[in-house]
């Protein structure tokens, strides 16, 4: 059985709410399942795609498929498949949701109305927690945690949910290193253990460089597809971060070094 | 004791008043509670004006023979839900600034029609628009009560079947689409029923105290209380203390139960805010986990302190 390749993008071109273009001439094929990484830097287009094949925008021309279901004609189907974790200032903080309440979610959101959690919903929210280490705060209200503690609330709930698809927008930025390592050593221990393929938007490769299998590495179109070292190459880094950026070898591994570089960033 | 059950007995006017009292109570908890969520308590204040400029227009058709059989409510009822739909276009991509944008140009161009139709409108039947305004809890008729009841049970039923929707549409608008949640339909759902309710609730007890009583108990609430249940419920409390002890002044003193309702249903989040500083400076230290019941409890303990306040008040 040949089986359908994770994303397929063909001749793909998305404008941003404004009318600019944000992604232009994207060609690409992604097998599956797999671990793949979207990088670049601000404003290079990486979160228009994830939400071009969700199905969130629709595409200005071309088209692009996951797992063989085209965005705008199956996007229901692909919804099914899809768990989703927004960039963290998407969630509002208004609402007084406890922790329970956002992992739960993950799993509700999949059911029909009234949509009760069951004894088993909580058991396996309980679980997903339980790898971030945030299972203590069970019950604390979500806007009182720390950042990175509620991108870890966020990453839970995607593995409460249910789905084969995992889809996470920038889940690294601005969070401490004890969260991004918790964050990195549940998705890779979890794609290993499931068949489920994990797609990351961020804009620092280096804390996952070692466990994504691929990287589509975008400036408005793709530059660079393929395995992490073979895009950390020094012309392309140059092309998309600027003159400043260095390819540094490292146990066997090629990391770039940017002037933003860091673990603290907050963009 | 007895004697206010006697005179409840006695009085119709009375049992109608107590009746919407806690109809819009249900109302506020249901709806003032999810729209304050929503970062959209102005939307209660635009439906209600809408339903102003709708009865203005009502009125119009129906008195210049254009349209003989146009009730007035029904323009009221119509200028509500273009106001919701017109709020939920503008916030589809769940932007709340876009959706506060559309509330107040709503809220404009209907009371311009208003203005603008008064002249076309004989003099005498110009007070029954004002009604939409002020509004008068112990003037209700039978038909009155029974359109807000209906919407209060619809709105209450709409509620408990959907209210986790209605989080996750304000909570995570794209998370929820991307999950497969059709947070579109909910979301249009959630405003139009709430500008149903809340234009109901205006004929019944004036735009003004509308929005004090959808928006104060339920902006209170969310200060103190932290899970949803626990809002839902304390807003119902405090919303029915406030109109209760409106309707109870107004017995001794010479004075409009809505407005006290409207002045207590203020003051409750001002307390609110009090209490939330003086706990935010006593807890330094991590506070120990609190269960839901205890949650409950404190709302209750917090709108008896209202109660107690307004108790005093009235002493002097």
């Amino acid at each position: 059985m040949t089986a359908e390749p994770l994303l397929e993008a063909q001749n793909l071109a998305v404008r941003y709410p404004n009318g600019e273009m944000a992604l232009h001439d994207v060609s690409f094929k992604i097998k599956s399942p797999s671990f793949m990484a979207i990088i670049g830097p601000n404003g290079s287009g990486k979160s228009t795609l994830i939400k071009a094949f969700l199905g969130l925008i629709r595409p200005f021309r071309g088209t692009i498929k996951v797992n063989g279901f085209d965005s705008v004609k199956n996007s229901g189907k692909i919804r099914k498949m899809i768990r989703y974790v927004p960039q963290r200032d998407r969630i509002e903080l208004t609402v007084p949701m406890k922790v329970k309440d956002i992992v739960l979610m993950g799993r509700l959101l999949k059911k029909l109305p009234p949509r009760f959690a069951s004894s088993k919903d909580i058991k396996i929210s309980r679980d997903a927690l339980e790898q971030v280490d945030m299972v203590d705060l069970w019950n604390r209200p979500f806007p009182e945690l720390s950042g990175g503690q509620r991108q870890r609330v966020l990453v839970a709930r995607a593995l409460a949910s249910d789905g084969s698809i995992l889809v996470l927008d920038e889940p690294l930025s601005g969070t401490d290193v004890e969260s991004q390592d918790l964050i990195v050593e549940a998705l890779d221990k979890y794609h290993k253990e499931n068949d489920v393929s994990i797609i990351m938007v961020t804009h620092d490769l280096n804390p996952i460089h070692t466990l994504v299998e691929e990287v589509l590495l975008l400036k408005n179109t793709v530059i660079g597809i393929g395995e992490p070292c073979s895009v950390m190459d020094p012309e392309l880094m140059k092309k998309v971060y600027g003159p400043t950026a260095r390819i540094v070898e490292y146990a066997g591994h090629r990391y770039c070094m940017t002037r933003d570089s860091g673990i603290d960033r907050h963009d | 004791m007895i004697e206010i059950i006697q005179l409840i007995m006695d009085s119709p006017f009375l049992q109608r008043a107590l009746l919407a009292a806690v109809l819009i109570a249900v109302v506020a908890a249901a709806s003032g509670t999810f729209l304050v969520f929503r970062g959209l308590s102005f939307m209660a204040a635009g439906v209600a004006h809408a339903a102003l400029g709708g009865t203005a227009l009502g009125i119009f058709l129906q008195d210049s023979g254009l349209v003989p059989w146009f009730n007035p409510i029904l323009g009221a009822l119509l200028f509500s839900v273009l106001v919701a739909a017109f709020t939920g276009y503008a916030g589809e991509s769940g932007l709340t600034q876009k959706m506060e944008v559309a509330v107040g140009v709503s809220f404009a161009l209907s009371m311009s029609i208003a203005v603008f139709l008064m002249y076309y409108i004989p003099p005498y039947r110009v007070p029954q628009i004002w009604g939409y305004l002020i509004g008068d809890i112990l003037l209700l008729n039978n038909i009155d009560i029974i359109m807000l009841a209906s919407t209060a049970v619809l709105l209450g039923f709409i509620t408990l079947m959907f209210n986790k929707e209605f989080v996750y549409v304000s909570v995570d608008m794209e998370g929820s689409i991307a999950h497969g949640m059709n947070a579109r339909a909910y979301h249009y759902l959630m405003l139009i029923v709430s500008a149903l309710a809340i234009a109901l609730a205006t004929k019944a007890v004036g735009a003004i105290l509308v929005y004090a009583i959808m928006v104060a108990p339920a902006a209170a609430s969310n200060e103190l209380v932290k899970s949803v249940r626990g809002v839902i419920f304390s807003v119902f409390l405090i919303a029915l203390v406030s109109e209760l002890v409106g309707l109870t002044t107004s017995f001794v003193v010479f004075v409009s139960p809505s407005a006290i309702a409207g002045i207590l249903a203020a003051l409750a989040y001002l307390l609110a805010l009090q209490i939330k500083r003086v706990r935010d400076r006593v807890h330094v230290e991590p506070k120990a986990e609190k269960t839901e019941s205890d949650e409950m409890i404190d709302t209750f303990k917090a709108s008896l302190v209202i109660d107690q306040e307004n108790n005093h008040s009235h002493d002097h």
